[in-house]
């Protein structure tokens, strides 16, 4: 109990933290730029008609013309949590705003996402401001040099769980055993300049997925290490950056990039405060050299809640029958990323009380995009059924009745059907207990 | 001069050299992998010879086009008539090379959408400055208009010539023919000049698989041409299949013809098939292809080892039995046999799935399209 205690009491240096919050601010802002300069807003939240909602966040949905608004705020939150401008507020209004826009349709859903929610969420509660910002700058009182360590342990901590959780998703026999999904990815770039002809090589892709399950395991460590942390960090860089060159993943490696240096010591963030300080000419803060920020102690309590959510979340697909690749019963919010090529294709057909029937034109209701997601997992295949059936009761069938005939391949098997095509789907209902109108696998997947 | 002599060996020690490890054959499988080498394969030996071998066809049938608008008479009509339906059988093979030049200039949709609009057809006739770019005027033009204005104007040949002999507005439904045979002809010279000059690198550059590249472009309308226009088209739409069971036999392929529309569809299957298998035109043997590349990236059922492409190519062949219990008229067909019309669509139903699901997810390329089933 001595050790948590003294543990909890133990300072740190403020700068890794504020250097964090900058950096993660801006790309941020980047990345909601790049997203609006890509018409990405209009394509994916304005311009569909249907919108995949989240189980019991029903309510999000985008706000047609507004959604840019949504998007204004979010980027401006995410500049001013850079710049350390009116820090809390900016902070929850970035969480709040991003969270919203992730939750508007599920088929947009990345981790990298829900990692940055998450890490929004840390923020909301962490002193971030107290150094190197404007708020800082302008408030003497709550300016301070050294916060409790626990504060950038726990951005630490998040991202250790990212990576370790998606290691341990890795350790599985299509991953390890048949190296699938890099199998069908990697010979997909073997047009690249300079490396692209060794994926023409059957052992690469098990080179590939070795050393992405290994990294994913062992890097948080190694990051946490001082002596190993140098190394890492040159692994993080080679990892992130074969990862953007080979596959279309956006934002995210930059940003696991810049985030890992929350793992350097306290010197070096403040070399590179002292850095921007001398480049931009920044009026100097000058920090009163005991003060110590006190985080009020029923934060103790949420980080704990929090982190034990985050520990446990992940395991919840233990709970439910067959094969979670093929259900996707928790599958998401896991950190389970490019673990499967999936593809499908469903087939709807509606029946009416007078004989009516009409085999659905996905391309009417739905995007390329969510068409793709919706035709290989369950839950969207109910949620788009329920829609079709409200759909066709307005056009006049009575008592609408909803089948689908679905086809799904998953990592390099021949595709079979996935969904019952015997079920009414207008007659079942989502929730969190497993979905018996989900056709058997019938094949193991081995692991985690 | 020792100098020289140096380089002139240096130079003969590094092409020796270079040489040597030139021949060293990589492995079927790598060579298998190669993408360039597929898509010369497939511009250089099927796509450009095949849409040569259609121009042939064409030509012939402007050829008896013009005999026939000059003369209108039953021994002319005959002569465009055959030399129509040769032109249309050819046709289907040229038409699911829908990407590149074909898809810029959406030449599909400028001859074969069908059935053809009659009242609009009539229309034009009355009006020869009406528009012929638009997607309304797609049913108005094409194989299947003339099907309608060399088979579908009259009952017999007697009164179909004499439809266009008559002395008040036959010169109009001439010189109709002619603008619609006329519009062919350049826009399939369009087609191929762009083949024929800098498509070709282009389509043989594009090497990646990302959603403007060429194997990605072609896969998309390759996939696309199966679902819609073989599946749908020649059989889902007629049979009712895809629609509650209601039947139509006047939207079948060359409705006024009636008795090529088998052929028709028998043809653009076994293009489809060789297109798949990389068998070239001239030669009819078989290169680089999606089969190989498929074989390459040994993409098999893992319950039981067979070959994706096996599996594939034994589903068309499938297929192709199913089509052989048909007779030539589909009309009569879908009309009197419709069953069997509907087995070659679930046949076929099969066949897409393979296409635009384990074929699609095994060469990890997205399908951008999105089909219209069901309209």
């Amino acid at each position: 109990m001595m050790g948590i205690n003294q543990y909890v009491k133990k300072t740190t240096n403020a700068a890794p933290l504020a250097v964090f919050r900058i950096c993660f601010g801006l790309m941020l802002f980047g990345s909601i730029i790049r997203f609006w300069n890509k018409g990405w807003i209009e394509s994916l939240y304005i311009k569909p008609t249907y919108f995949f909602t989240f189980y019991g966040f029903e309510w999000v949905k985008p706000w047609g013309e507004y959604t840019y608004a949504l998007f204004f705020i979010c980027a401006l939150s995410a500049f001013m949590v850079a710049i350390g401008l009116f820090y809390r507020v900016a902070i929850s209004s970035l969480f709040l705003s991003f969270s919203y826009i992730e939750l508007m349709d599920k088929s947009t859903y990345l981790n990298h996402y829900y990692f940055i929610s998450l890490i929004c969420l840390l923020l909301v509660f962490l002193p971030a401001q107290v150094y190197f910002s404007v708020d800082s700058y302008r408030h003497k009182q709550i300016r301070a040099q050294f916060i409790p360590q626990w504060n950038i342990d726990s951005i630490k901590l998040m991202m250790a769980i990212l990576y370790f959780y998606a290691g341990l998703a890795k350790v599985n026999s299509d991953w390890l055993w048949h190296a699938q999904p890099l199998s069908i990815w990697l010979p997909a770039r073997n047009d690249m300049p300079i490396i692209g002809f060794l994926f023409n090589y059957t052992w690469i892709p098990y080179l590939f997925s070795w050393f992405g399950c290994l990294y994913d395991l062992s890097i948080p460590f190694l990051l946490w290490n001082k002596k190993t942390r140098i190394w890492a960090y040159v692994a993080v860089i080679v990892f992130h950056v074969l990862t953007a060159l080979l596959f279309p993943i956006g934002m995210f490696p930059h940003i696991m990039m810049v985030a890992a240096l929350i793992f350097f010591s306290a010197e070096f963030h403040q070399n590179v405060m002292n850095r921007m300080v001398a480049f931009f000419r920044l009026p100097i803060e000058k920090q009163q050299p005991s003060s110590v920020y006190q985080a009020p102690r029923f934060l103790h309590w949420g980080f704990v809640l929090f982190f034990a959510f985050q520990i446990i979340f992940p395991f919840r697909y233990l709970i439910y029958p067959d094969e979670l690749f093929w259900t996707e019963e928790g599958y998401r919010f896991s950190w389970r990323v490019m673990l499967m090529e999936k593809a499908g294709y469903a087939q709807f057909t509606v029946k009416g009380g007078q004989g009516q029937q009409a085999v659905v034109n996905n391309n009417v209701h739905l995007s390329t995009l969510q068409e793709k997601m919706m035709s290989t997992q369950p839950d969207m295949i109910l949620q788009y059924a329920h829609y079709l059936c409200d759909y066709y009761a307005k056009l006049g069938f009575s008592s609408p009745q909803v089948y689908v005939d679905s086809y799904v391949a998953l990592n390099g098997r021949l595709g079979k059907p996935l969904i019952n095509p015997q079920t009414d789907l207008a007659k079942e209902q989502d929730s969190f207990t497993h979905k018996t109108w989900i056709l058997p696998f019938n094949d193991t997947i081995k692991g985690f | 001069m020792k100098k020289y002599l140096l380089i002139v060996l240096t130079g003969l020690i590094w092409a020796c050299g270079s040489n040597g490890t030139g021949t060293e054959d990589p492995t079927p499988q790598e060579e298998g992998k190669d993408r360039k080498a597929i898509l010369s394969h497939l511009a250089d030996q099927v796509i450009i010879p095949a849409y040569a071998n259609f121009k042939v066809k064409l030509d012939a049938m402007l050829v008896k086009s013009e005999a026939f608008s000059n003369q209108p008479n039953a021994t002319n009509l005959a002569a465009f008539r055959s030399a129509w339906i040769e032109a249309y059988i050819e046709w289907q093979k040229v038409e699911l090379f829908d990407f590149g030049p074909a898809e810029k200039q959406t030449i599909r949709n400028f001859f074969n959408i069908y059935p053809a609009n009659e009242n609009g057809i009539l229309a034009n006739i009355a009006d020869p400055t009406s528009n012929l770019e638009v997607p309304a005027s797609y049913a108005q033009q094409g194989f299947p208009a003339l099907d309608f204005l060399i088979n579908g104007v009259a009952k017999t040949d007697e009164e179909i010539v004499a439809y266009y002999t008559a002395p008040s507005d036959g010169a109009k439904r001439i010189a109709y023919i002619k603008r619609l045979t006329s519009r062919m002809n350049t826009l399939l010279d369009k087609v191929i000049g762009e083949w024929n000059t800098s498509y070709r690198d282009t389509y043989i550059s594009k090497t990646g698989l990302d959603i403007s590249s060429s194997t990605s472009l072609m896969i998309n309308g390759f996939v696309l041409h199966y679902e819609r226009f073989i599946r749908s088209g020649k059989f889902g739409i007629p049979s009712g299949a895809m629609l509650n069971g209601v039947i139509a036999p006047e939207k079948v392929e060359a409705y006024y013809k009636k008795d090529i529309s088998l052929v028709l569809a028998k043809t653009a299957h076994q293009a489809y098939v060789d297109f798949f298998n990389g068998k070239a035109i001239k030669t009819g043997l078989e290169g680089p292809s999606i089969k190989t590349y498929l074989d390459a990236l040994k993409a098999k059922d893992s319950a039981t080892g067979k070959n994706l492409s096996d599996i594939m190519n034994a589903q068309l062949e499938a297929t192709k039995l199913k089509l052989d219990l048909l007779r030539p008229n589909l009309f009569e067909e879908v009309k009197s046999n419709n069953q069997a019309m509907i087995s070659v669509y679930t046949e076929m139903q099969k066949t897409v799935r393979l296409l635009k699901v384990d074929m699609t997810s095994a060469m990890s390329i997205t399908i951008t399209y999105t089909d219209n089933d069901g309209d």
